[in-house]
């Protein structure tokens, strides 16, 4: 129920992030949940999906692993880099 | 590709505010109480009959969230303490924030005791730190023994159970010992105090389990 909030905290972090790297482009998102987080795995993705369904970041995956106990993480970012201008 | 690593907690932005509040009521020596059940376990109730039963000088200040309405707080104000309502307007639990702005007009040197009533939901308060001593978590004898395997992670964060309604017990097939030992297999250890708001039962000790924690400086 409370996932919304969870991928939109999700959403602003990465936004954060990718604001500092312009010329990437976001593929991937690790996340780690333990089972004592309260978050349900299959609604947070709903929820992201629904956050991002009309942003450049419609493409992006999540990949959740489980974490330890109450743990809920932002572990990695995956981008792909465009080649800087060589003109 | 490359990947960047992040490390970082999702709810830090809440994490942040509630350190914030952590170091308020530290600064104050405030224990401040996070109470989490289902909605219609007995917390209301059971602040009630707390309030009524603390000693007449204990500065108790109480926040009370619900999704709609400010019933609770009328309810709890008829004991003469500082009550707020926080109405969440459809979000299920308290954040970190909501508490921030329903303290800003109270001065916390007044107070030594915050007794925070979150949104009655077993999953969602769970998450979100509000700057509490403990969270506290409430079980009432009419719903499943297995309710602490089925939502374990406010068993596992919180520091006491209360099992709540048990002056019903001979009416229900609830299996109280199962369910402290279902509590117990997530929580090892898990303090649990059975009550009842209605006849008394057990009050004595979930007061005496406050006011121990309380921050009073010993006696001389």
């Amino acid at each position: 129920m409370h996932e919304l909030s969870i991928a939109n905290s999700v959403l602003e972090a990465v936004q954060k992030e990718m604001t500092r790297r312009p010329r990437a482009r976001l593929t991937k998102i690790g996340l780690r949940i333990g089972e004592f987080s309260g978050v349900e795995e299959s609604s947070l993705r709903f929820c992201f999906e629904v956050l991002v369904r009309d942003t450049e970041m419609r493409a992006a995956v999540l990949d959740i692993e489980r974490g330890q106990r109450d743990e809920l993480d932002l572990s990695y970012l995956e981008v792909e880099e465009d080649e800087p201008d060589s003109h | 590709m490359s990947q960047i690593p992040i490390e970082r907690k999702v709810l830090n932005a809440n994490d942040a505010i509630a350190a914030t509040l952590r170091e308020r009521f530290l600064e104050h020596d405030i224990l401040c109480l996070n109470l989490i059940s289902s909605p219609g376990s007995g917390k209301t109730l059971l602040l009630e009959r707390t309030l009524e039963r603390l000693a007449h000088d204990t500065h108790v200040a109480v926040l009370t969230g619900d999704i709609q309405t400010d019933n609770d707080a009328r309810r709890l104000a008829r004991s003469g303490f500082p009550v707020k309502q926080i109405t969440t307007a459809g979000a299920c639990h308290l954040d970190a924030r909501m508490v921030e702005t329903a303290l800003a007009d109270w001065k916390l040197a007044d107070f030594e005791l915050l007794l925070i009533e979150n949104v009655g939901n077993l999953v969602c308060p769970t998450s979100y730190d509000l700057g509490e001593n403990s969270k506290v978590v409430l079980m009432s004898v009419t719903e499943g023994e297995d309710k602490p395997l089925k939502y374990p992670g406010v068993f596992y964060k919180a520091d006491v159970m209360v099992l709540t309604k048990i002056d019903l017990l001979p009416h229900l097939e609830f299996d109280d010992a199962l369910a402290c030992e279902n509590a117990r297999q997530i929580h090892p250890g898990l303090e649990i105090i059975r009550t009842s708001a209605r006849t008394g039962a057990g009050l004595e000790r979930w007061v005496a389990w406050i006011e121990t924690r309380l921050h009073r400086p010993a006696a001389a």
